[in-house]
C-alpha cells in the first residue's frame, strides 16, 4: 500500500490553515537541521532520495506526531546508522 | 521507445512497498504526454542506493475525473519511463 | 512535553550530533553556520517577483521563460545553481483560460534555491491532500474565485523539476516601473494561491 507520505487525493483533511507573517524557521535547529542534511549529501554520506525513504520508513505514530523538521532529523540520524557512521547509542547527547 | 507529447500513456498499476514517486491516486490512470522533462536515474531505485542509469522523465497530464471519479480540472504528474506504459 | 521543552531537547541533540560528526572529520569548523549564511541569503520570494515582472514587460523574456526557464533567468541575474544540484525550473503561465496550482503531495518539493523555504501550508497534509482532488475549493480558502470556465491545471512536484506560477498582470499597471511591478507579486501568486 502507498506509505503514510503519499496523500494525494486523501480525503478528510481540514481546510488549509496559513500563519501569517511566518518567519523562515520557527526555531534555530531547524535551519540548521537544512544545512547538516545538506553537508551529508553533498559528501555522499546518503542521497536525496535514501532521505526522503527514510523519513517515510518512520514507525507511522512517530511520523504522524512529528513536525516536519523533526522527521528530517529522524531521518538523517536513521541513515547516518544505517550508513554505518554513527552506533545508535551516539545520537543522544 | 521513448514516449512523445501527444501520446496516451497509463501508469503502472504495480504498489511497490519501497520508495515510489509514483503518487497513489494516478496509478493505474490513463493520462497525456505533454513533454519531455529530461532524463534521471529513477528515484525509486536511487533511493536504495543503486547507481543506475538516466532514463526520461515526462509531464503526463491527467484528467480529475479519471483520476478520482469527478472534478472539471487536471493535475500534471512528472514521472519517470518506468512509471509509464502505453495505454492498450 | 511542552512546544518548548520539546524544542530544546532536539535543540541539544542536533548541536550534539553536529559535534560527534565535526570530530569524525565529516563537518569541517563553521561549515553548518556558512551553510546557513548562504542559504539566508539566496533564495527568496522577491527573486521570484523579478522574474515575473520581467516576463511583464518583455515578450522576448516571457517566450524565452516559458520555453527554457533555466536559460532565460541569468538575464535577470538569477539561476538554479544553488542547490544540492541543478534542477529544471518549469514555468507555467496563467491565463484567461487556464489558472496554474503548484504542490508536492509526496513531500513539499519547492524551488528552494530561488524562492527560499516553502510556507508551511504548503507542506501541509490538508494541502497536499486537497489541492489535487478539489483545487476550486482550496483556492476559494485562499479568496481565489475563478470563472467557471477558467481551466485548472494542478502541477504535482514528483520528479526533479521545480516549478514557478507566471501570474496575470494586473489591470491598471501600465505605468509602472519593473520594480514596482516586481512589488506586486506575492509567494502564493508565485504558487497559484493568489491571482498575484
Amino acid at each position: 500500500m502507498s506509505r503514510v507520505n503519499d496523500v494525494g487525493g486523501a480525503i478528510g483533511f481540514p481546510a488549509v490553515v496559513e500563519e501569517p507573517d511566518e518567519p523562515r524557521f520557527h526555531h534555530d535547529w531547524e535551519a540548521h537541521v537544512v544545512a547538516l542534511n545538506g553537508a551529508l549529501i553533498r559528501r555522499g554520506v546518503y542521497n536525496l532520495d535514501e532521505f526522503r525513504d527514510a523519513q517515510e520508513r518512520l514507525p507511522v505514530e512517530q511520523f504522524r506526531s512529528s513536525g516536519y523538521y523533526e522527521r528530517w532529523f529522524a531521518a538523517i540520524g536513521t541513515l547516518l546508522v544505517e550508513k554505518g557512521v554513527c552506533a545508535p547509542g551516539e545520537l543522544a547527547p | 521507445m521513448t514516449f512523445a507529447p501527444g501520446d496516451t500513456v497509463r501508469a503502472r498499476t504495480v504498489d511497490v512497498a519501497g520508495h515510489t514517486r509514483l503518487p497513489g491516486y494516478a496509478r493505474g490512470a490513463r493520462g497525456v504526454v505533454v513533454e519531455v522533462a529530461g532524463a534521471h536515474p529513477l528515484a525509486d531505485d536511487r533511493a536504495r542506493g543503486l547507481d543506475v542509469p538516466a532514463q526520461p522523465v515526462y509531464h503526463v497530464r491527467f484528467a480529475a475525473r479519471e483520476l478520482f471519479g469527478e472534478g472539471d480540472h487536471s493535475v500534471v504528474v512528472e514521472l519517470w519511463h518506468d512509471h509509464l506504459e502505453g495505454p492498450a | 512535553m511542552s512546544a518548548d521543552h520539546a524544542s530544546s531537547t532536539i535543540s541539544a541533540e542536533v548541536r550534539h550530533l553536529e559535534a560527534l560528526l565535526e570530530a569524525r572529520g565529516l563537518l569541517d569548523p563553521g561549515e553548518i553556520d556558512t551553510r546557513i549564511d548562504e542559504f539566508a541569503a539566496g533564495g527568496t520570494p522577491a527573486n521570484g517577483a523579478r522574474v515575473v515582472a520581467r516576463a511583464w514587460t518583455d515578450d522576448g523574456f516571457r517566450a524565452r521563460l516559458l520555453a527554457d526557464a533555466n536559460a532565460a533567468l541569468p538575464e535577470v541575474g538569477l539561476s538554479m545553481a544553488g542547490g544540492l544540484q541543478e534542477q529544471r525550473l518549469k514555468v507555467v503561465a496563467n491565463s484567461a483560460d487556464e489558472h496554474h496550482v503548484l504542490v508536492c503531495t509526496l513531500c513539499s518539493c519547492y524551488p528552494i534555491a530561488l524562492l527560499g523555504p516553502s510556507p508551511s501550508w504548503y507542506k501541509s497534509e490538508a494541502y497536499r491532500s486537497r489541492v489535487v482532488r478539489d483545487p476550486r475549493s482550496v483556492l476559494a480558502e485562499f479568496g481565489v474565485e475563478l470563472p467557471a470556465d477558467t481551466r485548472i491545471s494542478v502541477w504535482d512536484a514528483s520528479a526533479e523539476s521545480r516549478y514557478l506560477v507566471l501570474p496575470r498582470r494586473p489591470e491598471g499597471t501600465a505605468d509602472l516601473t519593473e520594480e514596482a511591478l516586481a512589488g506586486l507579486v506575492t509567494r502564493k501568486g508565485l504558487i497559484g494561491t493568489a491571482l498575484v
